[in-house]
């Protein structure tokens, strides 16, 4: 008969990217259970909407999260114009997507990376953060930073792209695109990865719907849910969009859906690169916001649905901001689908789930 | 012979952090800004490590956390605060669960700013960060003779 | 076979110019507006009126009208550029270099002798 014992893992762990613990119960090498516990990136920052005023929140939650950074401050963005009654001219809509898009695909090839590296793989690590620097040259040359942008504000934006810039960007998506097929050849027909992979932590459809999980975790799974089809802001203007679905929900199902989400990106930038309009880029907005009225509204993060509630007090302060992010969604199918798995299996599966706990805590 | 230095190894930990000063830290490690170049290893064991890099601010539950990783690493040895969360707490210095920045439980021997930090900054840090390791190599001979 | 594929890319990569930037001995110029460190143009144009020191989000702008200094410390300041664009007077600048690391925080003061 055998006995069960706990292994803690993390904070602190060479593959674990951010700090989470999580107390496996083990019999023999296979994990029972596993008892999360969080709180370690905890700072409050919802709190800080008493003392700052809506132009400059925008910075506070542009800071929830380095990867998702554009995402977080163009949702906020949008929130506070739909509270105000705002209209942002077109072009800025545009330039908006545009970038949003590049930060998914830097966010997927940034995992990718990580993943290789959990596997041992670690040439492929190097390769995928190599091609990443491109994008981040791209973002240093538009934006002025290479990770958080500060570009995004309740108004519009506060910087423009002219024609060079925008058929340089076509150019450089044009070469990654090569290179990217070829490393995801590699990665997902090799042997060792496929019968490490397929058949393991499975979540079956009903599960997902249970669960309610949103994301590339969710349409791995059989989910036909993305945001981008409800066709708000600059995506009602594209010409055909389907969400990519896969069926089996096993983690070789989830790295197929990350690896395909790439190329439908670079397929959106190129679209919409085409049909840009001229115009302006911002709106001034000073006005203070109404008494107790809600605000809700919802965008595609690179790891799910993200929801932003806000509430007017008044004056110029809100009186309150939530913000439910797409991991905090999760992490009931994380820790279902860690049941039953090898323990050498658990630093691959938590990283096929892309967890980003700063979001989920804030 | 002036020119010859042991490389250092490094260790790193977020703390509180929004994760940008942390990839930035592992970017500098990649190529694009290859300090691999100067030999310095990324390991995840403690003793293992003369210089610790911390990004993001300290709150109540993560101080423990880096308390003892710092203690378990070995004499002589560098901490690096990369980022302005962990140099003074950035802009959430005013949140209700920050304590501040690294120096409120650890000795900080190089502060680095920016918001995210730089990977050249991080380079510069480690330079400047074995300068400072060699100068306690000195006095730690000297005070066992 | 997966080693033949990669092998192509890495094969190439011989023959082209190297991706590392070999920092400290090659450095990169900065882009237009890149984000760096907060200045004065020069210390003729500020009046002392206080206005980024309300707007800054995180409290790094102090401005002391008595003594006529105008002190910033760069270990708080979050790279926004909201003060430059508050500015009336136009005095302030983002300086595309990155910032100085040291081994204590200074905060950096610049008298102003507008006259």
């Amino acid at each position: 008969m055998a006995k069960s014992s706990v292994i803690p893992f993390g904070p602190q762990h060479p593959v674990l990217p951010e700090p989470l613990h999580l107390d496996l119960v083990v019999e023999d090498e296979k994990v029972i259970k596993a008892i999360p516990q969080i709180g370690f990136v905890h700072r409050g920052l919802e709190k800080l909407v008493d003392i700052k005023d809506y132009n400059q929140f925008v910075y506070v939650v542009e800071r929830v999260c380095g990867i998702c950074a554009f995402g977080h401050s163009m949702g906020y963005s949008e929130t506070i114009e739909k509270l105000l009654d705002v209209e942002v001219p077109k072009r800025a809509e545009y330039l908006r997507v545009i970038w949003h898009e590049l930060s998914r695909i830097h966010s997927h090839i940034l995992w990718l990376g990580l993943v290789a590296d959990a596997f041992g793989y670690e040439s492929l690590f190097m390769h995928c953060w190599r091609l990443r620097e491109r994008i981040l040259d791209i973002f240093e040359r538009t934006c002025g930073g290479r990770v958080i942008f500060s570009v995004c504000v309740p108004g519009g934006i506060t910087r423009d792209m002219d024609k060079n810039t925008l058929s340089d960007i076509d150019a450089v998506l044009d070469g990654i695109k090569g290179e990217y097929t070829q490393l995801c050849k590699t990665f997902l027909n090799d042997t060792s990865v496929k019968s490490r992979t397929i058949g393991v932590a499975t979540i079956t459809k009903s599960q997902a719907e249970a669960m309610s999980m949103v994301g590339p975790f969710g349409r791995a799974s059989g989910l036909d849910y993305d945001v981008r089809s409800l066709k708000f802001g600059a995506y009602a203007d594209l010409t055909d969009f389907a969400p990519v679905i896969d069926d089996q929900g096993d983690c070789y199902a989830r790295m197929k859906v990350r690896c395909a989400e790439v190329f439908q990106s670079i397929d959106i930038i190129k679209e919409l690169i085409s049909k840009i309009p001229d115009g302006d880029i911002n709106v001034p907005v000073k006005s203070n916001t109404k008494r107790d009225k809600e605000v809700s509204h919802v965008i595609e993060q690179p790891r799910g649905e993200c929801y932003y509630y806000t509430r007017g007090s008044g004056t110029k302060f809100l009186s309150r901001f939530r913000l439910r992010t797409p991991t905090s969604q999760n992490l009931a199918g994380m820790i279902t689908s860690l049941e039953g798995c090898d323990l050498a299996d658990v630093n691959m599966i938590i990283l096929t789930i892309d967890p980003c706990i700063s979001c989920t805590e804030r | 012979m002036e020119y010859i230095k042991k490389s250092p190894w490094v260790i790193h930990y977020d703390g509180s952090s929004c994760n940008g000063c942390d990839i930035e830290v592992l970017a500098a490690l990649t190529p694009g800004f290859d300090a691999e170049r100067f030999g310095v290893i990324n390991t995840g064991n403690p003793k293992h490590a003369d210089i610790f890099l911390v990004t993001g601010s300290v709150n109540e539950q993560n101080a423990p956390v880096i308390k003892q990783i710092y203690d378990q690493m070995l004499e002589p040895k560098v901490v690096a605060a990369c980022g302005i969360c962990a140099c003074s707490g950035g802009i959430f210095s005013e949140c209700y669960n920050v304590n501040g920045g690294v120096d409120s439980i650890i000795p900080v021997d190089v502060y680095v700013p920016g918001c995210a930090v730089r990977p050249e900054s991080i380079i510069d840090a480690v330079v400047k960060a074995t300068e400072v390791l060699e100068k306690k190599q000195k006095e730690l001979k000297c005070s066992k003779q | 076979m997966a080693i033949f594929k990669l092998g192509t890319m890495t094969l190439k990569s011989v023959f082209k110019k190297p991706e590392t930037l070999k920092y400290p001995y090659e450095t990169k110029e900065p882009y237009e507006k890149q984000k760096g460190f907060v200045k004065q143009i020069d210390d003729t144009k500020c009046n002392l009126c206080g206005i980024c020191s309300k707007k800054c989000p995180c409290g790094a702008i102090n401005v002391d009208r008595d003594a006529k200094v105008w002190e910033i410390n760069h270990f708080k300041c979050i790279q926004c550029q909201y003060c430059i664009m508050s500015c009336p007077k136009k005095s302030l600048e983002m300086d595309g270099h990155k910032p100085e690391i040291s081994t204590e925080k200074k905060i950096e003061k610049i008298e102003i002798n507008n006259g």
